[in-house]
């Protein structure tokens, strides 16, 4: 935007003599300049970035992480190298093949990589992260324009194409049984699969853990969802820090909490149900830092409101009706499709008009 | 509890100089007035190159429809008279003025005879006319004609000391050494509209103005203070009327609509001095300030006093400006004349070197995080309406509003992107307003 106009009162060679004076006591001559930018208001702006933005949510998801790694092992460590690393790499080169500038600086790519690596069970082959990368970024983001012009969210996007692949992406490894190894292709032999607590409640029986392992992330699933107690101290952190409104993860837990109290699928025990359900199947992780990503959701106070009800609904539809027993993913994607119209319906009321956006 | 309203932003403040005392410049050597400094019909020339002028004459007018006259600030001879390229585009022409450094007061000043309580408001309104007072808050309307137009709309006089914009301290210098003379041109103008309440509306952030001005209208019941919170746009008088009142002004209305009439400090006190003093508007207290000043300060400047004689008397630059602002930080226009003059609407001069309160990276992309949309004090939604002008989709930029953007900027002040995003929706509402214009002509029959 900054145009540079050549000043007219100042010839190009002479300097005025008025400005020729020293500026007094520095002994230095400061002159006027020959050309001053000329550049629309507002002339100051926060030091906020899109990269400071990222950087809050890359530290709001740290500690799950590491617990991650800790629970899971080394290997998961591994994974989420080999996703950051692709996401960053490939969204380089796609913006070089497609003459843009270069934007990894903005971390975003980096993100997503960490979410990816997160949402992915720790016993994948390292090729998958890649392939997961390359729909997240290059599919997603940058053949739709790059960020904020994503149409669905690039990590969840890239996870669900991973279902191609069923088996690797179910295949969870068992709390306590940690995968140091970090072969690019994991054998039968290297690791105990589990079932994760919500496979168990789709199966009818309550899972062995109890409510409290749930909490502090002792049981089987993907690395970055099973630390309840870290993603919400995270979740925390982005409230504080304004990066993230309160509206849609309240709105999200609170409607799978209403629904999963009220129709408990294991009777008889409403509440244990509900916190299962809750604290199981990367809801914390898809309502605090999925279902809030900026791109994919909406921009106004009612509109966040609504998404965040939408994809409760859809997510207890999913997990008690479909044949797969996680939700969250595919009630994140869904409603992501509706946020144009979700905005566009709850247009603010403007100042000194009349009502919805008249 | 201060009055507010919803949205807007915290930026910040920058109020270097709340310390220093409004300082009268020397008259300079050379000044350059331009003949047109606000809206309405420029000024035509009353004087020729080689006349020989005094301090307060009258040195340009207008004879027909909305504008006010223009007044030598020094005494000397005319040099020459100028066309150059203003701010807004247009070919303005400036009448350049040597200082004979005399100060011979034009003869025909002299103050008002009359008791205020005989003025009748027509007197009021020519006096107010013929010193040249326009808003000096920034808009700069001619003062005359706002009186005129709130003429029995309104019932309540609002003086707004608010001085949202970063930086600017003249208002504040102002309230706390001459309260009296913006107290005084509050009784003039109340008395002129035949208002019986006036709001002295000032931000929290000038808390011993607040306190000087309580204890100058105690007692009074028709003049109180407001205590406003400090928060931008709070100057905005569609903010300001609503943090006051409750009302919002209708889109497209005027404050007169809702029965408010707003006048800033400054204003108030020109219209004393013209009362007073029979003087016209011929200098203003302009802010200095910005990272390349080495003494910013509050000085009294005559009209037409260029950037370069400000930043002398201010000792000085500490290292070399890439943007000169005329105005606030957050609304005010970069220069490109460093010999630019002081006009009856300059609050502040500011000089910002290369990459002052700028953001590190220059991409400008929308991560649609709802910042502006949170800010946004007229509550639209600014990133869209920046989209559709992006792509000149004006009849969708229209219909989210462009129209009702006050142009406050708090969108691009904290918009994470850098997108300049009110110089997206400024695009779309010239070529709106433009479109409209071309369509009016088009329905009327060729003559």
């Amino acid at each position: 935007m900054d145009k540079k106009i050549e000043n007219p009162s100042v010839p190009a060679e002479t300097v005025p003599a008025a400005e020729e004076k020293s500026a007094a006591g520095t002994g230095r001559k400061i002159r006027m300049p020959e050309m001053l930018t000329v550049s629309p208001s507002p002339h100051i702006k926060t030091p906020d970035t899109t990269a400071t933005v990222m950087f809050d949510v890359i530290l709001a998801l740290l500690p799950a992480f590491i617990w991650g790694v800790y629970v899971f092992g080394v290997r998961a460590l591994a994974v989420a190298a080999v996703s950051i690393a692709a996401c960053v790499g490939l969204e380089a080169a796609a913006q070089i093949l497609l003459h843009r500038p270069v934007t990894i600086g903005d971390l975003s790519a980096a993100v997503t990589g960490l979410l990816l690596a997160m949402n992915l069970p720790v016993s994948v082959p390292l090729w998958m992260p890649v392939v997961g990368a390359f729909f997240a970024i290059v599919v997603v983001k940058q053949l739709f324009g790059g960020i904020g012009k994503n149409f669905v969210n690039p990590a969840l996007a890239a996870r669900v194409f991973l279902f191609s692949w069923a088996s690797e992406m179910t295949a969870f490894s068992a709390d306590g049984e940690r995968v140091t190894s970090l072969a690019p292709v994991l054998t039968e032999g290297d690791f105990v699969a589990s079932a994760t607590p919500l496979a168990s409640l789709k199966a009818g029986t309550l899972p062995s853990e109890t409510i409290f392992d749930m909490f502090l992330g002792n049981h089987a699933g993907c690395t970055g969802e099973v630390m309840s107690l870290l993603l919400l101290a995270g979740g925390i952190f982005l409230l504080v820090q304004r990066v993230i409104t309160w509206h849609i993860p309240v709105a999200y837990i609170g409607t799978v909490a209403a629904l999963t109290f009220l129709f408990p699928r294991y009777s008889g025990m409403p509440i244990e149900s509900m916190l299962y359900e809750l604290l199981a199947g990367g809801l914390l992780l898809g309502a605090f830092f999925m279902a809030t990503d900026y791109a994919t959701s909406p921009v106004t106070p009612a509109g966040r409101l609504i998404f965040g009800v939408g994809c409760g609904l859809i997510t207890v539809l999913i997990r008690y009706f479909g044949t797969y027993p996680e939700g969250v993913s595919f009630s994140i994607l869904v409603m992501n499709l509706l946020v144009w119209y979700i905005d566009k319906a709850t247009m603010p009321r403007r100042f000194g008009g009349k009502s919805n956006g008249k | 509890m201060a009055y507010t309203f919803r949205g807007g932003i915290h930026v910040e403040e920058y109020k270097n100089t709340h310390r220093c005392r409004i300082e009268a410049l020397p008259a300079p050597e050379i000044v350059t007035i331009p003949l047109s400094q606000h809206i309405g019909a420029p000024a035509t020339a009353l004087v020729k190159k080689g006349d020989p002028v005094t301090v307060g004459q009258k040195i340009g007018d207008v004879t027909a429809g909305l504008g006010c006259p223009v007044h030598s600030s020094i005494s000397g001879t005319v040099t020459d008279i100028v066309k150059k390229t203003a701010q807004n585009g247009f070919n303005v022409e400036y009448v350049v003025i040597q200082n004979d450094f005399k100060d011979t007061v034009c003869p025909d000043i002299h103050p008002v005879s009359k008791k205020l309580t005989e003025v009748t408001t027509e007197e009021v309104i020519g006096i107010v006319r013929e010193a040249g007072i326009s808003g000096m808050g920034g808009a700069a309307f001619p003062t005359y004609a706002k009186i005129q137009s709130a003429l029995g709309k309104v019932d309540k006089l609002i003086v707004n000391c608010a001085e949202c914009e970063p930086f600017i301290t003249a208002n504040h210098r102002l309230l706390l050494e001459q309260p009296a003379s913006v107290i005084n041109g509050v009784k003039i103008l109340l008395k002129a509209l035949g208002v019986r309440t006036a709001y002295l509306a000032v931000e929290d952030n000038k808390m011993d103005a607040i306190e000087k001005l309580e204890e100058m209208t105690e007692g009074s019941k028709m003049i109180s203070v407001k205590v406003m919170k400090t928060k931008y746009p709070q100057g905005d008088e569609r903010q300001l009327v609503y943090a006051l009142t409750g009302v919002e002004i209708p889109s497209g209305k005027l404050p007169a609509d809702v029965g408010c009439v707003i006048f800033n400090a400054e204003t108030c006190a020109a219209v004393y001095r013209a009362f007073a003093f029979g003087m016209p508007l011929i200098s203003r207290i302009v802010t200095v300030d910005g990272d390349c000043v080495k003494r910013p300060r509050n000085i009294l400047a005559p009209i037409g006093t260029r950037v370069t004689d400000l930043v002398e008397f201010c000792g000085g630059l500490v290292r070399e400006p890439k943007k000169i602002i005329n105005g606030g930080p957050m609304m005010g226009a970069a220069q490109w004349d460093t010999e630019m003059p002081v006009t009856k609407s300059t609050s502040a001069v500011l000089l910002f070197s290369e990459g002052f309160g700028r953001k590190s990276v220059d991409t400008q992309s929308c991560i649609r995080c709802g910042k502006c949309i949170r800010n946004c004090p007229m509550h639209l939604m600014p990133m869209y309406i920046a989209q559709f002008s992006k792509i000149h989709d004006l009849k969708r930029a229209e219909e989210y509003g462009a129209m009702n953007c006050v142009e406050c900027g708090s969108c691009s002040y904290n918009c994470p992107g850098g997108v300049e995003i009110v110089q997206h929706i400024r695009v779309a509402k010239a070529a709106i307003k433009a479109e409209k214009t071309r369509l009016a002509s088009l329905s009327q029959p060729e003559k």
